[in-house]
């Protein structure tokens, strides 16, 4: 079997299959008619190379600013985890599961970025990948030289838990222009980011809740660009924006609503807005040694 | 026969429907020629003419989407007019928010689709008993599940780069909202996630299937792309 008959196969079930391979089309020209099938894995990996070399560092950083927020979380949610008392008993169960999820993700960005050929993000003092890894305490001051003390008193380590999660979000979203050169990455983004999207949900609305009634009221969702501390204000800055696409949301009918409009804190609400990686990682920089 | 097919089509056009592809191929068909390639691609069509189209490639997409947000949009209007038993005041307040965000959405929606968005649905809400809480958040998962995992599964077949990234604006608000509703259902559940802790794909055919259950419309999406 040739390589052309493998790809008429793949088009009798799929036949978008050109377009899907539309940036590698090009460089399948190269094989002429027939490839040996002892040479085609080697054959494709060139392709691969071929097709996605230009491009692979910057999907590789991309990938790392998400693993290095990936890193930071799960070593959060695990010390807050194991350290005694600090969780309340109603929301334990839901800050395990978070925990279990951010190690996933490490594990799946590290794969990922492994399976490209390319070098993981590891954190500062990263010495011993064998004992629990990706557990690196060593490489976090999460009371940002004394101004926090978020495993001794829960509203702050909601708090934190907060900040951490919106600036994962935004940070993702920020990457997905460069990760969008492949589509299937860009999706595993969109799936990534709609996972940190529902722990985030999760810890805003405890901490709107009683016993928390964080002040600010946060809703599970980011209401214009209101953070939890006048300090976070940065964490939030471009969350207000108003217009998509040229469209001024403020401006779309409503007919639910008494006044026929978009309220400003929905028309916010509704679009988590992309950070770029500096104002990303500016975000967690107090908290990494 | 010819007369019905031509009817047909222009009933779809009427609806506010556009077909850029079938439109051109008319204009480009004339004469004895193209109405037998009308007539033999026509015959293919099993759909009732009052089926609402809701087009084609990147088209079907955004409409699919837009339908969907019809649904949550109304979903919540109704939660909101007719609240379940034992609601708290803060869960009228947050319900609200979810109104009008997805109603942001589907209007946003609309105005990318411009003319080639399909007419006003009629939502098909009897399943869900707004007066049980259990009810109420059952289906609202579902549906904030199914709009997580639509605009993953939309993105594999969108042949536009355009509004990718826009959509992952709203993807990622929709995923606040299905874990605020798992979290109302069961507090500290987030939903199913996968083995690496990422949420779903949902390909659009499956989330079409879904959707149908919550409306009363009649569409016509067989040219959906979906995989």
């Amino acid at each position: 079997m040739n390589f052309r008959n493998i790809l008429s196969e793949i088009e009798k079930t799929d036949p978008e299959v050109y377009e899907r391979l539309s940036t590698r089309r090009n460089a399948l020209s190269s094989f002429g008619s027939k490839v040996a099938v002892a040479a085609l894995p080697l054959a494709l990996g060139a392709m691969f190379k071929k097709a996605y070399g230009k491009t692979t560092d910057a999907v590789v950083d991309a990938l790392n600013v998400a693993l290095e927020f990936e890193y930071l979380e799960y070593t959060y949610y695990r010390q807050g985890n194991n350290t005694t008392s600090l969780i309340s008993s109603t929301d334990a169960a839901g800050f395990k599961v978070i925990e279990n999820q951010e190690k996933q993700h490490v594990n799946f960005l590290n794969a990922t970025i492994t399976a490209m050929g390319a070098v993981p993000f590891t954190p500062k003092n990263f010495t011993d990948p064998t004992t629990v890894a990706p557990y690196v305490p060593a490489a976090y001051d999460f009371t940002a030289a004394g101004a926090y003390h978020p495993f001794a008193d829960y509203k702050t380590f909601l708090l934190l838990a907060q900040v951490f999660e919106d600036a994962g979000i935004h940070a993702i979203a920020g990457q997905m222009p460069a990760i969008s050169v492949n589509n299937e990455l860009l999706i595993q983004a969109f799936q990534l980011q709609a996972a940190e999207a529902r722990h985030c949900s999760f810890i805003r609305h405890i901490r709107r809740i009683a016993p928390i009634n964080a002040p600010e009221e946060p809703a599970p969702w980011i209401n214009n660009n209101i953070p939890p501390t006048v300090a976070f204000q940065p964490a939030y800055t471009g969350e207000d924006l108003v217009e998509q696409e040229g469209v001024v949301i403020l401006s779309l009918p409503n007919n639910f609503s008494t006044d026929g409009k978009i309220p400003q804190i929905s028309a916010t609400a509704a679009f988590d807005e992309p950070f770029a990686k500096d104002k990303a990682l500016a975000i967690i920089k107090p908290f990494k040694k | 026969m010819e007369i019905n097919n031509k009817s047909g089509i222009q009933e779809n056009e009427q609806a506010g429907n556009f077909n850029p592809s079938r439109r051109q191929f008319l204009t480009l068909a004339g004469g004895v020629a193209g109405v037998g390639l009308l007539l033999s691609a026509a015959s293919c069509r099993k759909t009732p003419a009052s089926a609402t189209y809701i087009g084609e490639g990147d088209i079907a997409l955004l409409n699919y989407l837009y339908i969907l947000k019809q649904v949550t949009s109304k979903l919540y209007a109704q939660a909101v007019s007719t609240t379940y038993n034992g609601i708290t005041k803060e869960e009228v307040v947050l319900q609200v928010d979810l109104r009008d965000q997805e109603v942001a959405h589907r209007e946003f929606l609309k105005r990318l689709l411009d003319t080639k968005a399909v007419k006003e649905i009629a939502t098909d809400l009897s399943q869900v008993t707004f007066a049980d809480k259990k009810s109420f958040l059952n289906h609202a998962c579902i549906l904030e599940d199914l709009s997580v995992g639509a605009y993953a599964g939309v993105l594999r077949v969108l042949a536009s780069d355009k509004y990718k990234l826009t959509l992952a604006k709203m993807a990622s608000v929709d995923a606040r909202h299905a874990g605020y509703m798992h979290d109302l259902q069961s507090h500290g559940s987030f939903g199913s996630l996968d083995g690496n802790g990422l949420d779903k794909v949902i390909a659009p055919s499956t989330g079409f299937a879904t959707l149908e259950g919550y409306i009363e419309t009649k569409f016509d999406a067989r040219k959906l792309p979906t995989f």
